[in-house]
């Protein structure tokens, strides 16, 4: 059964939440998963996964949150 | 709509490290000139000294700080490409240090040639560097509130310097400058136009993403840049020499539209969701305080006849028309407006930049340390305490000028804290940068 870890950014002052998301990448068991809720888009994260093999969607609530589910690639 | 940021075009760190870093110098050379020149030097807006003090502040302090930000915001946020932003930044940096010592100095010592260089120094610099972010701005792939307003500054920039330059050429004797009507339009420009609107589109990406408030209503971002533009516009009709009854409707308009950006501040931070004390959050409020408190002095300014009164009441207060007040108003614009709101946003840029620049070079090997490790909090608390302490005791100098070397020597001692707040955020960048670089090289085959 595969894990998965809710963070709660929206109410975080930058950078926490990429500081969280980065703690939370070193122990994402193979096929776990991080679900990181944001008011932005993080493209700086988005470049941090991109480098180090990770894969991630988001999509966008009606409360204007982005939600992103972040998985080994 | 809450913005993004992307930092794939960010400039090296040092970029806008250089110009916040200078930025301080100025304020501190300000308190100390001030008390150097003592109670006489707070006696009215047009003296040399004055002169040289606001400028050592709006070119000095306020213009440095707010070039190094916007050649770091103009990628991050508009996802523009700054052209070579090392160059520019190492060419223009100098030439603006040296151009606004010289300007100051020619102030009192009389509009000499070292005046006039420092004038040029400044023209050019600032010509290079507007062609650059110019460019930039109007190129850039974003839209929005904050890209609109970052052009009208920058455009208001550009009228802020000319007529300036054109104020030196006076100055120096030139016939047929109308030296008031300049000065009152070059005035404007700069801060209602270049600093205001500056200000504006910054605050609508960092007092959201910072101090986690709701974002900025859409109609501020359309009304403040074409309002305010609309208002400078018809504010620089007495260039024509003609004296125009409704000019004074005017300045009130204009003092409404900043007055709507600070209410509409202080009511978003009054929503922000984490209840918790943040230096940034109050050096805002304090400058948003201070504007307000200036527009209702400066609102009372024109009411006083000869000015067209439209409030009857302020018709026997003549007080308000003391050389005085105008100096109460700039020390409530320079000091309590623009230096707690640039000193709350370099409290919150320079640990974001550190950890930012040291993430992408250590990547997930090496976690930089935590943004609250780069400035202790303690001396950011202390500094900012010390900034208020100095705002009043120059408001109270400009009453009681004996205080004015005691308000001169607090200034310049409340720069020099935040100075040192920044260089202790450089030191744990280099310190950690020199630890990844180390940890490489052990690393590498």
């Amino acid at each position: 059964m595969s894990s998965q870890r809710v963070i709660d950014g929206r109410d975080m002052q930058p950078p926490e939440p990429l500081e969280q998301t980065l703690a939370a990448l070193d122990t994402l068991p193979p096929d776990g998963e991080i679900v990181l809720l944001l008011y932005c888009q993080p493209h700086p994260l988005y470049q941090i996964l991109r480098r180090n093999g990770y894969a991630w969607t988001e999509t966008m609530q009606a409360d204007g949150t982005t939600e992103i589910h972040i998985r080994k690639a | 709509m809450h913005p993004n940021l992307s930092f794939e075009q960010a400039p090296p760190i040092w970029v806008p490290y250089r110009f916040f870093l200078t930025a301080p110098l100025f304020g501190i050379a300000a308190g100390l000139l001030l008390a150097w020149a003592g109670p006489d030097a707070l006696a009215s807006r047009w003296t040399p000294m004055a002169l040289a003090l606001t400028h050592l502040m709006v070119a000095g302090f306020m213009l440095q700080a707010m070039c190094g930000a916007l050649l770091q915001f103009i990628p991050v946020a508009a996802g523009a490409n700054i052209w070579r932003a090392g160059l520019v930044a190492s060419l223009v940096h100098p030439a603006l240090v040296v151009g606004v010592a010289l300007l100051a100095g020619g102030f009192l010592a009389g509009p000499g040639p070292w005046f006039a260089a420092g004038a040029g120094l400044i023209v050019t610099a600032l010509s290079g560097y507007v062609a650059v972010a110019g460019f930039a701005l109007f190129r850039a792939p974003a839209q929005g509130a904050t890209i609109v307003a970052l052009r009208v500054a920058v455009l208001a920039l550009v009228v802020t310097y000319v007529l300036g330059f054109t104020l030196t050429l006076g100055l120096r004797g030139s016939p047929g400058v109308p030296l008031l009507e300049i000065t009152h339009v070059h005035a404007a420009w700069g801060l209602g136009g270049w600093s205001l609107l500056l200000l504006s589109g910054v605050s609508y990406y960092v007092v959201p993403m910072f101090q986690l408030t709701p974002a900025y209503p859409v109609w501020l971002g359309r009304l403040l840049p074409w309002g305010l533009l609309t208002v400078l516009l018809l504010w620089a009709a007495q260039l024509s020499g003609r004296a125009f009854g409704w000019q004074s409707w005017v300045l009130l308009a204009g003092l409404l539209l900043a007055g709507t950006f600070a209410v509409v501040t202080l009511r978003l931070q009054a929503l922000r969701r984490r209840r918790v004390p943040d230096v940034t959050l109050t050096l805002f409020r304090g400058g948003m305080a201070s504007l307000l408190a200036a527009i209702v002095a400066l609102v009372a300014t024109i009411a006083v006849p000869p000015a067209p009164t439209f409030v009857a009441a302020f018709s026997s207060m003549t007080f308000l028309a003391a050389p005085e007040w105008a100096v109460a108003i700039g020390i409530l614009t320079f000091v309590g407006l623009f230096v707690s709101v640039i000193t709350g946003m370099l409290y919150k840029i320079v640990p974001f930049l550190n950890w930012l620049h040291l993430q992408r070079l250590g990547g997930l090997t090496v976690l930089p340390p935590n943004m609250k490790q780069m400035i202790p909090e303690r001396a950011m608390i202390g500094q900012m305490r010390l900034h208020f302490v100095a705002l009043a005791a120059l408001l109270v100098a400009v009453a009681w000028p004996p205080l004015t070397v005691a308000a001169g020597l607090l200034f310049a001692a409340s720069c020099a804290w935040l100075e040192w707040n920044l260089l202790s955020g450089v030191r744990v960048y280099r310190d950690f940068r020199d630890r990844i670089r180390a940890a490489a090289a052990c690393h590498a085959p």
